[in-house]
C-alpha cells in the first residue's frame, strides 16, 4: 500500500524504527493504521505522520507558530482530500495551477523552513510530477522549483526516483 | 484577522462555532459564495480566514484548529485522528446525503443511508469513552468539527435517531452550546436543511468515494 510505504520512508527520514502497520477502509479507500506499543492504534496518513514527527522529537516539522501549525494542517488535509482523490487531467491541472500560484513567493509551504506539509505534498505529487513533460514543468515553474528543492533535501526522497528539472527555460515564449 | 463566510454554506457552521468558542474577537464578514477571496485559488472558496500578516487559511478544519490553538489549547493525536476522519469519511458522506435530500429531493431517511455507518462509528466510540465529549474530559475542536459536519442533516433535534443513544446525547449536548447554536442559526436562519439548497445547487454534484470504487 502506497501510504504505508510513504510512512516507512518518513520513519527512515526521521531516524525512527519501523512501525507495525495495517490498513482499514475509510472514505471509500484504504488508510494506514499504526499499532502503538503504549496505547491504541492510530489511523490516517496525516494523523500518523504528525505522531511520527513528535516521536522523533521533531515538533518543528508541525510548524513553529500557531499560524504555521494551522497551515501545515491545512496542506495535510489538502493532500488527503484533494491530491489523493484526483480523478481527471483537469483536476490535476487545477491543483497544480493553485499550488503554482501559492508557491509564487514561497520557498516552503508553511513558514521559512521545511515542514511535514512539504514532505507529504512532495510524496503525494511525485507520481503526477513524474508524468509531466518538460513544457508542463515549466508551466508550473514555482511548483517545479519547490519540488526540485524538496527532493534534494537529505533523506526525504528515499526510494523515489529523482525527477529532472531544467534550470534554464526552453519555452520562454510562453510567458 | 478576518473570517469570511457565505450565506447558506454548511461549512460556515464549524468555523463560526469555533470562532465563537475560542476566538471572541474575530471580525466576521459575510459574502456571496461566488466572491473570490483567497488570491491563490482559481475557484472561489469560502469560508476563508485572512490572518493579520495577509496569509489565508481556506480549509475549514484548519481554520477551526487555528482558533482552538490560539486559545492556548493543544491538539492531541486522537483529535487529529477525528479531524482526519471527518475530512476523509464523514464530510463527503454528509454533503452527499444533504445533496440527495435537498437538491435531488430524495426522502430524508433514504438520503441519510449514506451516513449511517459513520453515525454508528461515532456512537460506538462515544459509548467506549463514556465521556460527554469525543476526547476524554473536555470539549475540543474535534467535537465542533464532527458536530458541524452532521448538523445540517439534523437541524431539527427531534429527528435524531433514537437507537444511537450515545451519539444522540453527544449531538444534543453540543447543539445546545450557546456558541454552536448561534453559529448554526446564523447560517440556517430557521429554514432547516433547505437553507443549504442554493449553495449545494451551485456546487459540483458530490460523488461518494465509495460510489467511485463501486463502478470500477
Amino acid at each position: 500500500k502506497m501510504a504505508v510505504g510513504e510512512l516507512g520512508a518518513l520513519e527512515r527520514c526521521l531516524g525512527l524504527k519501523e512501525g507495525k502497520y495495517s490498513s482499514k477502509a475509510q472514505g471509500g479507500g484504504q488508510v494506514p493504521v499504526l499499532q502503538i506499543n503504549k496505547g491504541p492504534s492510530l489511523a490516517g496518513l496525516a494523523t500518523i505522520a504528525s505522531y511520527l514527527a513528535k516521536e522523533a522529537k521533531r515538533e518543528e516539522l508541525l510548524g513553529a507558530s500557531i499560524e504555521e501549525k494551522a497551515i501545515v494542517q491545512q496542506w495535510l488535509e489538502y493532500r488527503i482530500t484533494r491530491i489523493d482523490r484526483l480523478s481527471s487531467k483537469e483536476d490535476i491541472r487545477s491543483i497544480l495551477k493553485d499550488l503554482n500560484s501559492y508557491m509564487e513567493d514561497k520557498v516552503y509551504l508553511a513558514g521559512n523552513t521545511i515542514t511535514l506539509a512539504d514532505i507529504l505534498i512532495y510524496y503525494g505529487l511525485h507520481p503526477l510530477m513524474a508524468d509531466l513533460s518538460i513544457q508542463e514543468k515549466e508551466t508550473y515553474i514555482n511548483v517545479s522549483r519547490w519540488f526540485s528543492h524538496i527532493q534534494h533535501y537529505s533523506g526525504i526522497r528515499q526510494h523515489l526516483p529523482s525527477l529532472i528539472f531544467i534550470k534554464t527555460r526552453i519555452y520562454s515564449n510562453l510567458h | 484577522m478576518k473570517l469570511i463566510v457565505s450565506e447558506g454554506n454548511p461549512h460556515g457552521i464549524k468555523v463560526l462555532a469555533a470562532a465563537g468558542l475560542w476566538a471572541g474577537g474575530a471580525d466576521i464578514q459575510r459574502l456571496q459564495q461566488e466572491e473570490k477571496v483567497v488570491p491563490f485559488l482559481a475557484q472561489p472558496k469560502l469560508p476563508a480566514l485572512q490572518l493579520d500578516n495577509g496569509n489565508f487559511l481556506f480549509i475549514p478544519n484548519a481554520i477551526c484548529s487555528y482558533f482552538f490553538l490560539s486559545s492556548g489549547k493543544e491538539q492531541s493525536d486522537l483529535s487529529n485522528q477525528w479531524m482526519e476522519w471527518e475530512a476523509a469519511e464523514l464530510q463527503p458522506a454528509s454533503i452527499a446525503a444533504l445533496y440527495a435530500h435537498v437538491v435531488q429531493g430524495k426522502k430524508r431517511e433514504e438520503a441519510l443511508q449514506s451516513i449511517q455507518k459513520s453515525l454508528h462509528h461515532l456512537d460506538q466510540s462515544l459509548a467506549k469513552t463514556k465521556s460527554t465529549y469525543l476526547l476524554n474530559g473536555s470539549l475540543s475542536v474535534a467535537d465542533v468539527v464532527v458536530w458541524a459536519s452532521v448538523y445540517p442533516l439534523y437541524t431539527d433535534l427531534s429527528s435524531l435517531p433514537e437507537d444511537l443513544t450515545h451519539f444522540k446525547n453527544w449531538f444534543t449536548n453540543i447543539s445546545q452550546l450557546e456558541e454552536c447554536q448561534k453559529a448554526a442559526e446564523s447560517i440556517v436562519r430557521g429554514q432547516g436543511a433547505s437553507a443549504f439548497k442554493l449553495y449545494l445547487q451551485k456546487s459540483p454534484a458530490p460523488l461518494l468515494p465509495s460510489e467511485k470504487t463501486a463502478c470500477n
